[in-house]
């Protein structure tokens, strides 16, 4: 059984500050984390490794300083890990994202057949849930997204059984391997490092993989394979105050001031919110 | 302009306006550019001023001086002779059963302006095995033509099938701009569809519109959880497509007079292996506590964390139509589920209507609310944060202030007649 994770190198979001004068975003000195719905995936593979047997395979597209979100997933139990790092790979959205990444699991591929990918449900900073489904369709692999439980696994029959998460419930589905995963927190919190773990990961060496060993010519991977670009970002606008009503001279006339005030501007608002049937400006009449 | 020790004018980066997007590291020949602290960084004494990371900045966070020659936009290399051929606002409309979701239906009235502002048609693309009803909704919300493809194969969703008959139909029909709702299915199929075509696509767009200049789709989106909003260009590829969260766009109204074409196709796909559903689990509606889709959301703060006031709270929400939220104290001290939490450690919400009660307004949990429409605070301190960027104010004693506003409530309204939940 050889398992594939993708994980991503993220600034940790919950760390952000907001500057309170300029209302952006200060990023400076923010840690960078391996992405935790891609580390619920590699804990997932770890287990069904020491399950079934079979190797654990984690890959991430990155700079080289992203070697150390490898190391951590080569503590918790991961087999091998390897870095796809290229100046041509930069500024890649998720299409170029999720060709790279198809590229470098068909390299594994082709050394030891691959039958599960698993990737996080989205990443915390870009929030897309795109690159998985991108390289399930590349790979031609089933896809079976927002995994929350792994139910069984039958390595004979190459079947697999996942609880998924969709609108208004869960699903149980079977499938036939190979199969791409996006996993959801739920699926489990990842391990602790061993000891030993830690003292492998550090001493394990990481393969590194550029746009050639992967076999994608430069123009259709990274920036330049980008259909998508950014053309500004900016901050939400800062939210200006409005009336005050002071209970103090008055509470029924401070909570009737702002009734009226909030049926009058505010009337289509109150319409969809209350589904009044009928004109709110009668309010004013009663 | 700053210079190395070689006395070489370099570039430098405004670490303010630099979006971590790496688009310049891949320019740089000679790997003078990394990442440090999630912002890019230009090692002064490797750069060689040749000024080729300037041009691919999408912020302009890049200071450097030198006249540059006009670099040619780094785009991807696919001809664009073809773009011309695609028109139109496409809206996949997402079948459940032989009812349509209502996000479906927002896209439509969202798809109607766009199309006003290209001078176009907007067509509603429907999938699935007896789902002709929705075609005809589909007229009724606004669509001036919709192809209904019906197979036996498209009984029940997979993502395999389902994007390659989508993908057929958009490599048939050509249009500009697709939209898809991005409720779970959505979001799969747009992606799987996006990676056929080659196409980009933008995930959860909060705001779409077109240039005026250039006529293309301008998809605005939150990103770095929520800090910060981009807006995105799919330039040389088509269709442009985004996926839209329910609730965000307004429901068009329904109108049975309004005419359009149904035309059909033929799904070209051949029967193969799809995974096996063991199981369909449907929760009961109420019991799933969801703030982020929640069009009304009354918000609990440490100013008003006394359970036995709940009641009070919980009538105030059912009076809205509205769902209790909390700050992050409440969820600390045990009182709410953290699945009710606002802010950079809970959840986003962008509600229609927020109504914070003894919220003090934490930076922290104003980000996590900020993009909500209107909001009411309800406060005992007068000089709050919360009051200070609520657009209507109640400055007491929550106990006096929510009863009365309840009261107060319930005398208008009562006045109306009310059409129900459907």
């Amino acid at each position: 059984m050889h398992i594939v994770c993708c994980i991503k190198q993220v600034p940790d979001t919950t760390q952000v500050k907001i500057d309170p004068v300029t209302n952006t975003l200060i990023r400076a000195g923010v840690a960078s984390i391996t992405n935790p719905y891609d580390l619920v995936g590699v804990e997932a593979a770890i287990k069904l490794k020491e399950k079934y047997g079979g190797k654990v395979s984690v890959i991430t597209m990155g700079i080289p300083a992203a070697k150390v979100q490898l190391r951590e997933c080569l503590s918790l139990g991961a087999t091998q890990a390897v870095l796809i790092s290229d100046r041509f790979l930069a500024g890649a959205d998720t299409l170029a994202t999720s060709l790279t990444l198809s590229s470098a699991i068909l390299k594994l591929h082709a050394d030891d057949p691959v039958q599960i990918v698993i990737c996080g449900k989205q990443a915390i900073d870009g929030d897309t849930a795109q690159v998985g489904p991108g390289i399930a369709t590349r790979l031609g692999f089933t896809q079976l997204t927002y995994v929350s439980e792994i139910i069984s696994l039958d390595k004979e029959k190459g079947l697999i059984t996942v609880r998924r998460e969709i609108e208004g419930g869960s699903q149980v589905v079977e499938a036939k391997l190979p199969v791409l995963l996006t996993v959801e927190l739920e699926l489990g919190a990842p391990r602790y490092a061993s000891l030993p773990g830690l003292v492998r990961a550090i001493r394990e060496k990481i393969e590194t993989w550029t746009a050639k060993e992967i076999e994608t010519p430069p123009e259709i991977v990274g920036l330049k394979g980008s259909p998508t670009s950014v053309r500004t970002i900016f901050a939400p606008p800062p939210r200006k105050g409005g009336p005050v009503f002071e209970s103090s001279s008055g509470l029924e006339k401070a909570v009737d001031s702002l009734l009226n005030e909030l049926f009058e501007k505010e009337s289509l608002l109150v319409q969809e919110i209350i589904k009044v049937d009928g004109k709110v400006e009668h309010a004013k009449e009663q | 302009m700053p210079k190395n020790s070689k006395g070489r004018e370099v570039a430098e980066i405004i670490r303010k306006k630099c979006s971590g997007c790496h688009a310049c590291i891949g320019e740089c020949p000679v790997d003078a550019i990394d990442i440090v602290d999630s912002v890019v960084f230009i090692e002064p004494e490797k750069c060689i001023g040749c000024g080729k990371c300037v041009p691919v900045c999408p912020t302009d966070s890049i200071l450097f001086n030198k006249p540059l020659k006009k670099v040619s936009e780094a785009v991807p290399t696919k001809s664009t002779s073809g773009i011309s051929e695609y028109k139109g606002v496409a809206v996949y409309i997402e079948a459940r059963g032989n009812v349509a979701a209502d996000v479906s239906w927002e896209l439509v009235g969202k798809a109607r302006e766009l199309a006003a502002k290209l001078d176009t048609q907007v067509y509603g693309f429907v999938l699935g095995q007896n789902v002709a009803n929705i075609a005809h909704e589909a007229v009724y919300y606004g669509c001036d033509k919709v192809y209904l493809m019906e197979s036996p194969l498209l009984q029940t969703y997979f993502s395999r099938v389902y994007g390659k008959a989508l993908t057929q139909l958009t490599n048939e029909v050509k249009p500009g701009i697709m939209l898809v709702g991005a409720t779970s299915l959505g979001r799969d199929l747009a992606s799987v569809v996006a990676t056929h075509l080659k196409t980009g696509l933008t995930a959860d767009c909060t705001g779409l519109d077109i240039d005026p200049n250039e006529k293309l789709l301008l998809m605005t989106r939150p990103t770095f959880g929520g800090n910060i909003m981009a807006t995105i260009l799919c330039r040389n590829h088509r269709p442009q497509m985004s996926t839209v969260r329910p609730k965000v766009m307004r429901m068009p109204s329904r109108d049975l007079t309004r005419k359009g074409e149904i035309i059909e196709v033929k799904f070209n796909g051949k029967v193969e292996e799809v995974p096996r559903i063991i199981e369909t689990i449907t929760l009961d509606p109420s019991s799933i506590i969801d703030i982020t889709h929640s069009p009304v959301l009354v918000v609990i703060g440490k100013g008003a964390c006394d359970s036995r006031d709940f009641s009070m709270f919980e009538e105030l929400a059912g009076l809205l139509n509205g769902t209790i939220a909390c700050s992050r104290p409440l969820v600390e001290a045990g009182i709410l589920p953290y699945a009710r939490q606002v802010g950079q450690t809970g959840k986003t919400v962008a509600p229609k209507l927020y109504i914070g009660i003894g919220v003090s307004g934490a930076v922290q949990h104003l980000v996590g609310m900020q993009s909500s429409e209107k909001v009411i605070a309800i406060n005992a301190d007068r000089n709050a944060a919360m009051v200070k960027v609520a657009d209507y104010s109640l400055v007491g004693e929550y106990q006096k202030v929510v009863p009365e506003l309840i009261r107060g409530l319930k005398a208008r309204t009562a006045n109306f007649q009310f059409q129900g939940a459907k």
